[in-house]
């Protein structure tokens, strides 16, 4: 199996580097909606696009955006 | 012939200078023998001073080929039989060995720690023939006369074989480690791929790379989330001062809204006023690690180049020995002399003075210490030649930190008045300095400033000149840098005060890792996944720390060498016969890692015309000439292609162009100042050139 962001040979549905950063967007949505009450969908495209946004979790959001996954 | 005493060295300068110091004289003569320079001076008797070159041995295999692992049989031999690069050692070990035959007495004279006793050990053993065992040692901390002349008058009676074996030591465990694994990583990549490319990891290197690696991947699978904070301002008289919210940061935006909403040109009334007194003591003398730390936050300087510019201030006896570890300055450097030679430079002149002027000098310390020597400290010395500009700061910091932990402690007075405003508190804080006790001779390299509040009093009303909201978002950890890095290791307690910065420059020339905030490549990565899958005990922070704690120990007599290299085998051992086991599978991850560290170095943007191909440094298959050309030139797709000079070497600069945006490239020739080419024909920079060369060609003809 390959990874679905970067293709490097994988068990799961990610890489071990991309799934710690997917593991990291889904524990921060919790505080986003907490704080301020956005979408799933909104929040990708919120941290997609912040500066300080980690390279990986950038590319798994966009992933995540393309996709439709959750 | 006349028997004479013969001094060994660790390098020319210092052969030099001790030479100065201890002709009657102080008119040396210099005599060059096939090159290598040494001196001759006369005092009680007839005194030779040799300088080497650093290490003039080192550890090598001892019998088999390079291309092959395990390998634990070493031995010392001269650096020239195993490095390319060393070949002028053979002469010097010559000259050395013929001045050696008709010496009566010697005498080590290197720097007295690991690597300059092991230095000198080396001369005396196997230069000199077996000489190690009747020669004395001089010690000394500063390359002043007045120091040179009494460590020549005391010597000790003999080399201390502690730190030689100690310095042995690390230097075989070091190889041991070394060899064996940049073999395995090496070998593997060229086995799989049949290309070779130098990979190396060490004892300590390995740990270091693994620091840089989880910060790397904390920095790249950051997500940040959201935070509010409020930003206001009160206007007092007819002044404005920033003052801060009871609450620093508010997780809901409402939250923040709200208090926005209640204080917004509303007017508030001084609760509280605050005032304390602070005192702010002296620092403490500089250790080697901490003046690396200084100089990089005040100068920007990296870690090996104030340990080189430190380095040549002591060859200069400007200052005491650098590669120390001791915060601690003893009465017995003479701290009023010190001053007293100080007073003669106009700018410390009067902060010299008044340090002169107490009863008692009793400096602030540190709590490390160095059984060899003490903390950094200036001899009191002038310079004898123009010093460079980052000689001249680091002379300049060297000096103002002595003079400071001399200082009494400053004085600060803190105000804190606190506003309330529609049931909402707000802070306002100043500061100043009461007293500048310490930091009056540290003054260049004090950031702090002032904060200068005006005269107020409880129940004063003021009012809000603005509130608003601050939409913030979290920040992943800082990168590391060079200066950060090396109190990390320090702090872990890996390396040692002459190899850390050293260790660093190497992660940086081997590619696995970047720029000034340091980022590491794909490649390092990888050599970092490699290595701890395969060999996890070799990235131990731990494991490194431990054996470190064995070698130091070997210092005190309290451990044994063989023990350790004992030790060290049988912990290689297992490690080594797993990586040759998975030697298939660790080639492929290198050799693809290598192959787009590669692509990488030639990769130079997007292609501007067929937007799915990428810009790289390309060969012609013909004429084997380089250009930059679109990935899908060889697959006859897109035929975008530019040219770029053939000789000297040219890689993409990981810049834009000014005029057109276009990525430039770095071309660095022979003879000539390397520059940045921009290779886009229609850039406007390059036809406003032509322009005005044209005008000037003109105004030539009229």
């Amino acid at each position: 199996m390959k990874c679905k962001v970067c293709k490097r040979e994988t068990e799961s549905k990610y890489c071990e580097l991309h799934d710690k950063a997917y593991r990291n967007i889904v524990k921060e949505y919790d505080v986003w909606k907490k704080a301020s009450d956005v979408s799933w969908k909104e929040y990708l495209s919120a941290i997609a696009k912040n500066s300080y946004t980690g390279l990986w979790a950038k590319e798994v959001a966009e992933h995540l955006m393309k996709s439709g996954e959750k | 012939m006349e028997k004479y005493t013969l001094i060994v060295t660790e390098k020319p300068n210092a052969a030099q200078r001790i030479a100065k110091a201890l002709d009657s004289q102080g008119t040396p003569e210099k005599v060059e023998e096939d090159g290598v320079p040494y001196f001759l001076a006369h005092r009680d008797q007839k005194l030779v001073v040799v300088p080497a070159l650093g290490h003039l041995y080192t550890v090598v295999h001892e019998r088999g080929r390079r291309n092959y692992y395990p390998v634990f049989n070493f031995k010392w031999a001269p650096r020239y039989s195993a490095e390319r690069r060393a070949k002028q050692t053979r002469t010097w070990i010559e000259v050395i060995s013929r001045l050696a035959s008709n010496a009566e007495n010697f005498i080590a004279a290197c720097d007295y720690d690991l690597e300059g006793s092991l230095i000198g050990y080396c001369l005396l053993k196997y230069a000199c023939g077996d000489k190690e065992g009747v020669a004395k040692r001089m010690k000394f901390s500063t390359l002043t006369k007045n120091e040179l002349e009494k460590a020549y008058e005391e010597p000790l009676s003999s080399l201390n074989f502690a730190l030689i074996e100690a310095g042995r030591t690390r230097h075989e465990v070091d190889w041991l480690y070394g060899v064996n694994l940049s073999r395995a990583l090496t070998l593997a990549a060229k086995r799989w791929s049949g290309r070779y490319a130098t990979l190396s990891t060490g004892r300590v290197q390995g740990p270091t790379l693994k620091f840089l690696v989880g910060r790397e991947k904390e920095i790249r699978s950051f997500v940040p989330t959201p935070y509010w904070s409020i930003r206001s301002e009160v206007k007092i008289k007819s002044s404005v001062y920033e003052v801060e919210y009871e609450t620093k940061t508010f997780e809901k935006k409402a939250n923040a809204d709200a208090v926005v909403e209640a204080c917004k040109g509303k007017t508030g009334e001084i609760e509280t006023i605050e005032v304390r007194k602070l005192r702010q003591k002296p620092p403490i003398p500089f250790d080697l690690g901490k003046l690396q730390t200084e100089a990089y936050s005040l100068f920007r300087y990296t870690p090996r180049r104030t340990s080189g510019i430190a380095q040549r201030l002591y060859l200069e006896a400007l200052i005491s020995y650098p590669r120390t570890s001791s915060q601690k300055l003893p009465p017995t450097i003479d701290y009023r002399a010190i001053l007293k030679k100080l007073k003669k430079k106009t700018v410390y002149k009067k902060l010299a003075s008044d340090l002169l002027r107490k009863d008692e000098l009793k400096p602030v310390e540190g709590k490390k210490e160095d059984p060899a020597h003490p903390a950094i400290y200036p001899t009191g010395n002038m310079p004898e030649r123009e010093l460079s500009e980052p000689e001249k700061r680091v002379w300049d910091l060297v000096v103002r930190r002595f003079m400071a932990v001399f200082g009494e402690p400053a004085i600060k007075q803190s105000m804190k008045a606190s506003i309330v405003v529609n049931g909402h508190r707000f802070y306002l804080r100043g500061r100043r300095v009461l007293k500048e006790g310490w930091t009056r001779f540290y003054k260049p390299y004090i950031r702090a400033e002032e904060v200068l509040l005006p005269t107020i009093k409880d129940g004063q009303k003021v009012s809000m000149k603005q509130v608003m909201r601050e939409d913030k978002f979290t920040k992943p950890p800082p990168r590391y840098n060079p200066s950060s890095l090396l109190q990390k290791m320090e702090e872990e307690g890996i390396g040692t005060k002459a190899t850390r910065a050293d260790i660093i420059e190497t992660l940086y020339s081997r590619g696995y890792v970047a720029e000034e905030r340091i980022v590491t490549t794909d490649l390092g990565f990888d050599i970092a996944d490699v290595l701890s899958k395969y060999c996890p005990r070799v990235t131990s922070v731990k494991f490194t720390r431990e054996l470190e704690e064995k070698m130091e120990r070997i210092q005190t007599n309290s451990e044994d060498r063989v023990n350790v290299l004992v030790e060290a085998v049988s912990q290689l051992k297992p490690v080594l016969e797993e990586l040759k086991e998975k030697e298939q599978a660790i080639g492929q991850v290198l050799s693809q890692a290598i192959k787009r560290a590669r692509m990488q170095e030639r990769l130079i943007g997007n292609c501007p015309d067929c937007k799915t191909g990428k810009l790289m440094i390309l060969y012609s298959r013909k004429t084997r000439k380089r250009f930059i050309g679109c990935t899908n030139y060889f697959k006859d797709i897109c035929t975008t292609s530019f040219p770029l000079p053939q000789k000297g070497t040219a890689k993409p600069a990981q810049k834009n162009c000014k005029g057109c945006e276009w990525p430039l490239v770095f071309v660095r020739m022979r003879g000539r100042r390397p520059w940045m080419l921009c290779f886009n024909p229609k850039c406007p920079l390059k036809e406003e050139r032509r322009k005005r060369n044209e005008m000037q060609s003109l105004q030539k003809g009229n």
